[in-house]
């Protein structure tokens, strides 16, 4: 196979992993402060009205997911310094050898 | 002496890739005011310090993806080491002069031009003046993405592209899901989000870059016969190498930063976490596959997203339309540096020829600064409107008198 061969296949997953890591995340996120002003209701929400428990709890929740997003990437770069990487294999990201 | 030259010389490069790359993180945090210009800096030489320590693993053969000095193991052709390393010495010499040079001269223009790619470009010219054309590994042996179009030349056409489009979907996707939302919520909040993913890119660049230049100091060791195990790097080497980057990144490229910040789109705070998200997770995954990449190529890339799926935003591609030129140019241009020095240095012969091109070096660099000088862009100035005339009468706080 040639370089480009190469290239282009190394490039589809690159930009998978770019979509679901750095536009789903950060979409998440927003989905969490959108959750956050419905949970604080008034003057948080253009519309307005009550403030939501529910909202708050789920902006939480989502903020959660995002945090463990970004320990993912912080363990890589860490685990790549020390000569590993992380394995999907089993669905569970475990610290593996390179 | 040469040896000692190289090692002054390579950390100098580590240095000019620290102020050049420190836009890539910090560009859009201090453009949206969520950090102030100070800060940012500070908070990414930190990070690259930190980065720059965490990598344990050995990049001693960075150069063979573009240029044949080394044996698969790392160790120098012995065809170069004979009379004490002089041969190899000289072509590294000549190639981090090309680079730090190039890297300057984009940083005068406030072009966020690839630090990688100035550094192989002088590699390459210095390689094909001092050892010819086949010196030079160009498409590498097709087993894998290698030589200078497979590590060099196709990531950088690829991967700004794909940044580009992460960061459009994720910009457009976070401005269709806070419709609604109060403004103090959307600033605040994405304010946050963005430090935080500006600083995994700081980290992700600490263990990225610092560790080419460790690889170039290192084999220069070897070479001049100082060093032997090719699975380690002396400490030295490691901790003057991430001091370097992260001084670097402190004193902060404000001219490249000015103009990824302001330059490109004006960035409000959810495009730029959306843009700094997907630079750290195209960065990541692609060192994840091994596909080598430039962090400013992508860097750039997602900015210039952020400003196609923000509906309404306006891009100037004119601007873009220059850096994508520097990134043409970048590779040959440093070549073309690394080339010259390499046939003064070897013209004058021996330490004299180093002395010499470093003599050089020093020269261009000062007048560079210099001419800087004339337009001074710095932490006081770097958020002034692009567009429009800056009355020349404008009070402004004096450089010096801020928080420098």
């Amino acid at each position: 196979m040639s370089n480009l061969g190469f290239a282009l296949e190394g490039a589809w997953k690159v930009l998978a992993a770019g979509l679901i890591l750095g536009a789903g995340l950060p979409a998440l996120f927003a989905l969490g402060i959108r959750a956050l002003a419905f949970g604080a209701g008034g003057d948080a929400e253009v519309n307005g009205g009550r403030p939501h428990r529910t909202g708050k709890v789920m902006a939480y929740a989502l903020f959660a997911i995002v945090i463990l997003g970004v320990l993912l990437g912080i363990t890589f770069i860490v685990a790549s310094g020390f000569g590993k990487t992380i394995s999907f294999e089993h669905i569970v990201p475990t610290i593996v050898d390179k | 002496m040469i040896l000692a030259l190289v090692v002054v010389t390579a950390l100098g490069f580590d240095f000019t890739n620290g102020f050049h790359d420190t836009a890539n993180a910090m560009a859009t945090s201090i453009a949206t005011r969520a950090l102030r210009p100070k800060t940012a800096v500070a908070l990414s030489g930190i990070l690259n310090l930190i980065g720059a320590f965490l990598s344990v693993e050995v990049a001693l053969t960075v150069s063979n993806a573009v240029v044949r000095i080394q044996n698969p193991d790392g160790t120098p052709k012995e065809s170069l080491t004979a009379d004490g390393g002089t041969a190899l010495l000289l072509i590294v010499l000549a190639g981090l002069i090309g680079g730090i040079v190039w890297n300057l001269f984009t940083w005068l223009l406030g072009l966020p031009s690839s630090s990688s790619h100035a550094l192989f470009g002088g590699l390459v010219g210095a390689t094909i003046a001092g050892l010819g054309w086949a010196g030079v590994n160009w498409n590498g042996n097709g087993s894998k993405l290698d030589g200078v179009v497979g590590k060099v030349i196709l990531p950088a056409l690829i991967s700004p592209v794909i940044a580009g489009v992460v960061a459009a979907v994720g910009t457009w996707l976070i401005y269709k899901l806070t419709v609604g939302v109060a403004q103090r919520f959307t600033e605040n909040g994405f304010r946050w989000g963005q430090i935080g993913s500006a600083s995994l890119v700081s980290l992700a660049h600490g263990t990225n870059d610092a560790q080419k230049t460790m690889g170039v100091i290192t084999l220069a060791l070897i070479a001049a016969g100082d060093w032997t195990d090719t699975g380690n790097i002396p400490f030295w080497v490691k901790a003057s190498c991430a001091v370097a980057i992260a001084l670097g990144t402190y004193l902060g490229g404000w001219r490249i930063i000015r103009t990824l910040g302001k330059g490109l789109v004006e960035i409000a705070p959810p495009q730029g976490m959306a843009a700094e998200s997907s630079s750290a997770a195209v960065i990541l995954a692609s060192s994840h596959l091994g596909f080598a990449l430039s962090t400013t190529h992508v860097a750039t890339g997602s900015i210039l997203g952020s400003g196609v799926g923000k509906p309404g935003a306006q891009v100037r591609w004119r601007v873009a339309g220059r850096m994508v030129a520097a990134w043409l140019i970048t590779l040959p241009a440093a070549a073309v540096v690394g080339a010259l020095m390499w046939y003064l240095g070897s013209f004058v012969g021996g330490v004299a020829g180093a002395v010499v091109i470093f003599a050089l070096l020093l020269v261009l660099a000062g007048a560079m600064w210099l001419r800087s000088r004339v337009t001074p862009v710095d932490h006081n100035n770097v958020n002034d409107e692009w567009d429009g005339e800056q009355p020349a009468d404008e009070p402004r706080v004096p450089a010096g008198t801020g928080a420098a």
